[in-house]
């Protein structure tokens, strides 16, 4: 395997990488703005500059040392290649750099949201010389809004490109551009065709320095008080991979978390957005109870034990039991819910709330490539291939709604243990059919509507965000999230409420559950971890803005 | 070295009077596209070997060997595009523009040779948006030539069809820099590619491209007709054959002549341009972009080696600017930096930011705001740009670089003179560290 060296530590790659890439795999920092291993190279930024010796090509044994400065992020490693990164005239030139980004950025750190996180600050006291010998007046350059989530402070914009090459490269939809030149040039967007394309919040992510915002984030939060828990989305079968930022028992954003396979760098819009039903005002709870007519604000210990004695009371009855099981609840609550409801009536069928399609998978490509660049799935819930394994490892009775529509009209279904929320619009008049007519109704769920209202006791659960658990996304891959924030008020996770409805002592554990189910024989859940992604560059595209 | 009289102007008459545009039957009657015919004729490695020998040099800027720069085309990879470089938007520079005003067809025949020699699918000339005239006259002689079979014709013995087109630039400066001319080509921002891949792998539709001057490829007719020899007998032994020279400035009688490489300033100012208006005190040899001339180097030869004799960057055009002892070096300083600045494509952090802030900080020096520390940081600011420092992806900034760092050295008691009094009082003003 080739070797090289770089500031003196000696690594090892693999095929065609550039030295930054090289230097990333093995942990080295080498300060860059306009490189990103998901865009293409375009080496102007200038501050990953590095005094560089090679192999002679006649003689490999002698190393050349190259007289100028080269890019890092561009240039290719070789085996035997010397790399000095902090060496005086590559440290002269980062100083350098550094003094020209900042002379006309507005240095107004305390009220930009991006201090903390910014790469202007930490390259600064890391690479920068810690005073300015600008004198002259600065270059102001217009706040935009350039999008339904994104605004562009132009005056912060030190000119990576990097959101440039992201509308172009791999939304594939090119809106923002360059326009002027010179040090009055900025990035701007095309009159009336604003960012708004699925990814669109991306090229946020992608900014090294506060320049591009988000509506959504802005002036809610230091990015300092921010604690970050690993997570799944929780609106789409794509499984993207996320990091949940919080504070205090509240979401304040989501970003993508890195995983070569599934989202690579990015997420959609509908993830980064889609945890609004978390801090929902109408979010349920308390566990309510059907009596005389009225719902009652009841305890929890009287919530399991009415839930226990109703389904046992229904079969008693001479009546059957249906399990429905919610594609947004993870596979270890689903595994328990089935097998609370069987160990009551083993004959009760199981069925799964419909999943919202909308419409057809969004392909994005490069256009210069025409390589599949991301998918947006049309397919909004994140489980329900963990649904459909769930039914498939108790076999048994299994329907569809509209089945067990027809049970519940024939008098043979009379009670169901529902987890239902949330339920796609577009079924809500499906729901209501099959529940007209079903005599007991335990419901669960985060937010009112027309299920909670029809339900004879309503159990609040918490949402994917507060607890923890598995997703499996379209294509089966079993992908763990952990418990961000505690649960709303006095909400449970819907997985505890099936445990205790089992008769365990002890709390909830996903990590015991997954023991129960590997024991039933569900191997795939034995060694569940949160997957970091792995790590592996893609060969490097040069090219065009 | 023999120079006996013009050999790209032989067409031009001296006396502006007498000049008007040669058209293509005129061309012909004057011994034009015989070098064509017998290019033809040729072998195509035989005319690169030609090329070759002659040590025919770029004559845009950086002196390219023009047919080791042929030989870098990947073999059996068609097409083959050709960059024709008719941006000529250096200051001071205006040969290209002389020389196709009158005879467009020397051009015209000089791409055709080079078409034979490497087998170009299309030549583009790309031409500076500002050149409204000479794009239509340059278009109209194509017109003709396309009449007469030089363009639109499968090589012999090959299918390959040489199609030939004018491009009009649209203003910027950066578009005469080779991989921003073909951005601009290409209809993208004139923004410089980074390399490799060289224009000679993927060029202009990232296809295998040579990019060749206007004067470079006016002179193939020349170098086929007459041989290797004769083209090398004018000149200096590493910079060989006829060159172009615009002299403006304050000078007497300003203009474009045709003197051999190696002619030394001085008498390039004396024979063709009637002198110098004045005292010399200092001159841009080659376009602002290489550096300034000092007041003791009026007799530097103008050839490729002047760069190191000298202290400039190189010879780069060899367009002579003359300014007198009524010049001031500081607002010369000022006005190319302001340039540079104004033309910076805004790629890379140093040029961008770099440009502008000297432009900034002379601009105030010249109002007399001046600082005593001013100048050891222009000095290092203009040495943080470019490719020879390697910060950089192309040369623009090297211009911004050598301008302030030749201007500052060679006259640094004009720029002392500037600031403020009291600000100098007690204080060493230095440049570079060395006290001015």
């Amino acid at each position: 395997m080739p070797t090289m060296e770089i500031d003196g530590k000696k690594v090892s790659f693999e095929g065609k990488k550039m030295i930054m890439q090289v230097a990333q795999d093995n942990g080295i920092e080498i300060p860059a703005y306009c490189y990103h291993p998901g865009l293409s190279i375009v080496a102007s930024c200038r501050i990953c500059l590095g005094e560089i010796e090679s192999p002679d090509p006649k003689d490999p044994t002698k190393l050349v040392r190259v007289p100028k400065l080269m890019p890092t992020c561009q240039t290719p490693a070789v085996d035997g290649m010397k790399v000095y990164t902090k060496s005086p005239k590559s440290r002269a030139n980062q100083k350098a750099v550094m003094e020209f980004l900042l002379i006309n950025h507005p240095l107004d750190c305390p009220v930009c949201d991006q201090a903390g996180e910014c790469y202007l600050q930490d390259y600064s006291f890391k690479y920068g010389r810690g005073e300015s010998r600008f004198e002259e007046d600065k270059a102001k350059n217009p706040k935009k809004d350039v999008g339904n989530h994104i605004l562009l402070y132009a005056d912060r914009c030190i000119m990576c490109t990097r959101c440039v090459r992201f509308t172009r490269e791999v939304s594939g939809t090119s809106e923002l551009a360059v326009f002027g030149r010179g040090h009055k040039e900025e990035i701007d967007i095309f009159p009336g065709k604003p960012v708004n394309n699925p990814l669109a919040s991306n090229v946020i992510d992608l900014c090294p320095v506060g320049a591009l915002l988000d509506k959504d984030f802005l002036f809610t939060q230091r990015v300092w008080f921010l604690k970050s828990s690993p997570s799944i989305s929780p609106v789409s079968s794509q499984g993207e991979n996320i990091y949940i930022h919080h504070n205090q028992g509240r979401i304040y954003r989501i970003k993508p978390r890195f995983n070569q396979g599934i989202n690579k760098w990015w997420i959609s819009d509908e993830t980064r957005y889609g945890f609004e039903f978390v801090h929902a005002a109408d979010r349920l709870r308390v566990p309510e109870r059907l009596q005389f007519g009225s719902s009652t604000e009841i305890s929890w210990d009287a919530a399991i034990l009415h839930a226990d004695e109703d389904l046992r009371g229904a079969v008693k009855a001479g009546g059957g039991l249906a399990c429905i099981l919610s594609p947004f609840d993870s596979t270890e609550e689903m595994f328990l819910q089935i097998k609370c409801v069987r160990s009551i009536d083993p004959q009760a069928w199981i069925a799964m709330t419909p999943v919202r399609i909308d419409g057809q998978d969004i392909v994005l490509k490069n256009p210069q490539t025409g390589a599949v660049t991301y998918t947006v799935k049309a397919e909004k819930a994140p489980n329900r291939k963990g649904a459909e394994k769930m039914m498939a490892h108790f076999g048994g009775n299994i329907c569809t709604l509209g089945e067990l529509h027809e049970k519940v009209k024939n008098k043979k279904v009379t009670a169901a243990l529902l987890s239902s929320d949330p339920f796609p619009a577009a079924h809500v008049a499906d729901y209501r059919q099959v529940l007209t007519g079903i005599q007991t109704l335990i419901r669960l769920g985060t937010r009112g509507g027309a299920v909670y209202e029809r339900s004879t006791l309503s159990l609040p659960v918490c949402t994917w965000a507060e607890k923890s658990g598995v997703f499996e996304n379209f294509e089966g891959r079993i992908q763990a999230f952990v418990q961000a924030i505690p649960p709303l008020d006095e909400t449970r996770s819907a997985g505890s409420i099936f445990w205790e409805l089992l008769g365990n002592n002890g709390p909830y554990d996903v990590r015991t559950v997954r023991g129960l189910m590997v024991a039933a024989g569900l191997n795939d859940y034995g060694n569940v971890a949160i997957p970091e992604g792995e790590l592996k560059v893609e060969e490097m595209q040069f090219a065009a803005l | 070295m023999a120079f006996n009289g013009p050999i790209l102007l032989k067409r031009i008459p001296d006396e502006a009077s007498q000049r008007k545009l040669i058209r293509y039957d005129d061309y012909v009657a004057s011994g034009g596209y015989k070098a064509y015919n017998q290019a033809l004729a040729m072998k195509p490695e035989d005319i690169i070997n030609v090329v070759k020998d002659s040590g025919l040099r770029g004559r845009g800027g950086a002196g390219f060997p023009c047919g080791v720069k042929w030989t870098f085309l990947p073999k059996d990879i068609f097409p083959r595009y050709l960059a024709v470089n008719y941006d000529e938007s250096e200051p001071c520079t205006f040969k290209d523009r002389y020389l196709c005003e009158y005879d467009p067809h020397v051009l015209l025949e000089g791409i055709a040779i080079a078409g034979i020699a490497n087998r170009i699918s299309a030549s583009y000339i790309f031409i500076r948006g500002e050149y409204h005239t000479q794009a239509k006259i340059l278009e109209e002689a194509l017109k003709e030539a396309y009449e007469k079979g030089i363009f639109g014709k499968a090589y012999p013995g090959t299918d390959i069809v040489h199609h030939c087109y004018v491009h009009r630039g649209a203003g910027a400066y950066i578009c005469g820099e080779e991989t921003g001319l073909l951005e601009a080509l290409e209809g993208k921002r004139g923004w410089p590619r980074i390399k490799p891949p060289f224009p000679a792998v993927a060029g202009a539709f990232a296809k295998p491209t040579i990019i060749n001057n206007v004067e470079t490829l006016a002179c193939l007719p020349y170098i086929v007709e007459n041989g290797a020899a004769a083209f090398k007998a004018m000149g200096t032994p590493t910079s060989s054959g006829p060159k172009l020279m615009g002299v403006s400035g304050h000078v007497n009688k300003p203009g474009v002549y045709e003197e051999e490489l190696g002619i030394p300033m001085g008498k390039l100012i004396e024979k063709y341009a009637g002198g110098v208006k004045g005292k010399y005190k200092a001159a841009f040899h080659g376009g602002i972009s290489m550096g300034v001339l000092g007041t003791n180097q009026y007799d530097a030869p103008l050839d490729f080696d002047i760069g190191k004799a000298f202290g400039v960057l190189g010879l780069g055009t060899a367009c002579v600017t003359v300014m007198n002892e009524s010049t001031d070096m500081v607002k010369v300083a000022r006005n190319c930096v302001r340039f540079y600045a104004h033309e910076s494509c805004g790629q890379c952090t140093p040029c961008r930011e770099g440009s502008a802030w000297a432009y900034k900080m002379l601009n105030r020096i010249c109002d007399g705001r001046g600082k005593a520390k001013d100048l050891d940081l222009l000095l290092e600011i203009g040495l943080a740009q470019g490719i020879m420092p390697g910060t950089t992806i192309c040369g623009l900034a090297d211009g911004t670089n050598w301008v302030i760092k030749t201007i500052l050295q060679k006259f640094p008691e004009e720029f002392k003179a500037k600031i403020k009094a009291e600000s100098v009082q007690g204080v060493d003003v230095t440049v570079g560290g060395v006290k001015v």
